[in-house]
């Protein structure tokens, strides 16, 4: 090895481990922030611990015995299955558009991006008020609309398919503009020059769409799709101020399922045994996906 | 390396300087959910510095997210509240997990003590302590328009039976009978939904004044109760009363919706109050119905506590003898829509007076004939009650919205009542 090359071997391991020293910031503020709450978690959902009552020192599986028969965890898994399918299914679809609709914009009109934004900037307490309101008959300028022509628009807050319906608008309206700009940067990173190539050989729009740009997108689509997947598991905003888990407890998904418990029943460790659960699901989503997107990618 | 250190210094002197700010001077944070009184408070909190040179950080929240916020407090221990709101309906609960402090010798030594109405103070009183000090009373009133009843020749209604035979014909496209809080909830059904189920005889538990808690809410009398509270939403409500708290109450009733509302004085006094609501002067008020067994109105008082974890609980005594004097109480009386204090002096004030029977004549009257009919345990004095009233509310809910029959809501809330007490 010339004299050149150890100098730069010695220069680019000087330069690694300049980085590996970079990450041990970062290592520990995961270790404090996230792997020390989830320990706490996780020996809580093996305790009898309760709010009022306290401890008697108890430690096992009895919790976790516990949720395989409880029908209220069952009808919650349900009711975050659904909102969290046909929710994340509603931003992909609509972000992905609103996307391919922006992307041949040109000009000035491209500061219009900025509006579709907007939602995603609101806090989603206020997103949950405004959709409460406008689902609201007696206070929603959509009732009052359409009751100048007579039509009556039903009550969505009062049944449960409605409330999820209601609840899985407001979670997109707000929502779209995360998907719509991951696919709009990956739609950038697509060469024009494969739709010209299509172009030339006579294939239509749509056709290029389907057979050229949404197989390159697909990655991204599958990023996208678990990232904002995971992040529905966590629902509890907008039930909290549109639905408080009602009517009766039909929208209550499992994360919000894991608060009655925890703060209403002051039931902290099977509350905390339900987070478990919800955590298990979470991280098995993520593996999965994240092979299947390694396997398409490859 | 040294750059590294460097950040981190500067890290560490960034989060450690306000602790030190805080530590050397009189300061104290108050943490307090949304009503006329506190937002009058938070409104007050530069009197309470320049009389005291005590600075007041008063956080006044949305009631949903104050319990999750003091819960979090308390359970961490965190000292970062030094006053809490304390509504008597949980003080039961906070004492039992070691989360408040007692302070029945800081009280004795307020000269304000003999002022404050007896029956609110003493509800703070558990196993022979004060926990707490009362600031307000509210109680449950009905307001009904009196221009739809002239109309249709009717009275106001004296008993739900009469209040459904007036819904009936009331009852229009333009102009619903009734709205009712119904979204589940401790604080939301459940303030109001006992005002039916105790006026035909129902109850929580077999002898809740005689120490027998075994649940009894799946009796004949809770489900002709609950039946008539469904029939009255259902039928003569407005549409989606199914889903209503007392927000969509208060604006249905503001904006000419609805015919009658049974709600807490505090949103009656916004009904009624001509400054708020464009049929204020068209609007009157009564005593909420009666039934079989007599008439029930609801009570809730809240307080102000100093939580255990709180560092400096002699300036917390202070800022609430302060909170609760009448000079204080009398200048949120003028100021917000706040007329059911506790400190006796205030309702002797004549401008006070003057205000209430503008805003409405009958209303000082009716809430003190309320309060005089009104019993302690409306809603369960216990540990358990935000659960035991959290699971009632939802099964209630849920036969109001044809999920479950009234039957089946009824046995499922008290299956839940027995999950949650171990029985």
């Amino acid at each position: 090895m010339s004299s050149n090359s150890k100098q730069r071997a010695g220069a680019t391991y000087e330069l690694e481990r300049g980085y590996r020293r970079m990450i041990v910031p970062a290592i520990i503020a995961v270790a404090i922030f996230a792997i020390v709450p989830l320990a706490g978690m996780l020996a809580l959902s093996f305790s009898d611990y309760h709010l009022i009552r306290g401890s008697n020192g108890e430690f096992g599986l009895r919790n976790f015995i516990k949720l395989v028969n409880d029908k209220r965890l069952v009808n919650s898994i349900y009711v975050m299955s659904v909102l969290s399918l046909f929710g994340v299914a509603a931003q992909v679809i609509i972000g992905t558009a609103v996307a391919v609709g922006l992307h041949k914009i040109v000009g000035r009109w491209r500061l219009g991006r900025v509006l579709f934004l907007v939602p995603y900037a609101v806090p989603h307490v206020a997103v949950a008020l405004i959709w409460l309101s406008l689902f609201t008959p007696t206070l929603s300028p959509i009732n009052a609309f359409f009751d100048l022509f007579g039509i009556t628009v039903p009550s969505f807050l009062t049944s449960q398919n409605g409330a999820m319906f209601a609840i899985i608008v407001a979670d997109t309206w707000t929502n779209f503009p995360f998907t719509m700009l991951i696919i709009l940067a990956a739609l950038q990173g697509i060469s024009p020059d494969l739709d010209e190539a299509a172009a030339l050989d006579g294939a239509s729009r749509v056709k290029t769409f389907i057979f050229i740009t949404l197989p390159l997108l697909l990655p991204a689509l599958l990023m996208v799709t678990l990232f904002r997947f995971i992040d529905s598991l966590k629902h509890f905003p907008m039930i909290f101020v549109m639905t408080k888990g009602g009517p009766g407890r039909s929208t209550q998904a499992t994360n919000f399922y894991a608060y009655v418990q925890t703060f209403q029943n002051s039931n902290v460790a099977y509350g905390a045994a339900i987070a478990v659960l919800l955590f298990l699901m979470a991280a098995l989503i993520s593996f999965y996906v994240a092979k299947l997107n390694q396997r398409i990618s490859s | 390396m040294k750059r590294l250190l460097a950040t981190a210094v500067a890290a560490t002197l960034a989060f450690g300087v306000p602790a030190l700010t805080t530590a050397a001077d009189e300061e104290i944070n108050v943490v307090m959910f949304g009503m006329p009184y506190t937002n009058g408070l938070q409104k007050l909190a530069g009197d309470f510095e320049a009389e005291t040179g005590i600075k007041a950080n008063i956080d006044v929240i949305g009631q949903d997210v104050f319990e999750n916020r003091i819960t979090l407090s308390f359970t961490g221990a965190t000292g970062d509240i030094d006053v809490v709101h304390t509504p008597v309906i949980q003080v039961q609960r906070w004492v039992a997990a070691n989360w408040l402090k007692p302070i029945t010798a800081e009280v004795d030594a307020m000269a304000v003590k003999s002022d404050i109405m007896a029956g609110p103070l003493d509800a703070y009183v558990i196993n022979g302590e004060q926990w707490a000090v009362p600031y307000m009373a509210a109680t449950g009133l009905m307001t009904y328009r009196k221009d739809i009843l002239e109309e249709a020749g009717v009275d106001v209604p004296d008993t739900w039976e009469d209040m459904l035979s007036v819904a009936a014909k009331i009852h229009n496209d333009e102009t619903a009978a009734i709205a009712m809080r119904a979204v589940p909830g401790q604080g939301f059904n459940m303030f109001i939904f006992p005002m039916v189920m105790r006026a035909y005889g129902g109850k929580f538990f077999e002898d809740y004044t005689g120490g027998d808690l075994t649940p009894a809410i799946n009796s004949p009398e809770t489900l002709e109760a609950l039946n008539v509270y469904m029939k009255l939403l259902n039928e003569y409500g407005p549409q989606g009363a199914g889903n209503f708290n007392f927000a969509e109450v208060n604006a249905a009733a503001q904006n000419g919706q609805i015919a009658f509302a049974l709600e807490g004085t505090g949103v009656v006094a916004q009904i009624v109050d001509p400054a708020k609501s464009k049929f204020a002067d068209k609007t009157g008020i009564a005593l909420p119905p009666a039934g079989p067994a007599g008439r029930s109105p609801a009570i809730a008082v809240h307080g102000l506590g100093i939580p255990a974890s709180a560092k400096n609980p002699e300036l917390s005594a202070r800022f609430i003898e302060w909170a609760v004097s009448t000079e204080t109480m009398t200048k949120i009386a003028l100021s917000e829509s706040f007329s059911n204090f506790t400190t006796g002096p205030v309702a002797q004030n004549p401008e006070v007076i003057e205000k209430y029977s503008k805003v409405h004549p009958d209303f000082l009257t009716m809430q003190a004939d309320a309060l005089n009919l009104a019993i302690g345990h409306y809603r369960p004095l216990l540990p358990d009650w935000p659960a035991l009233g959290q699971a009632i509310g939802e099964n209630i809910n849920a036969a109001l919205n044809g999920l479950v029959s009234p039957e089946e809501a009824l046995e499922g809330a008290e299956q839940d009542m027995k999950d949650i007490l171990g029985m």
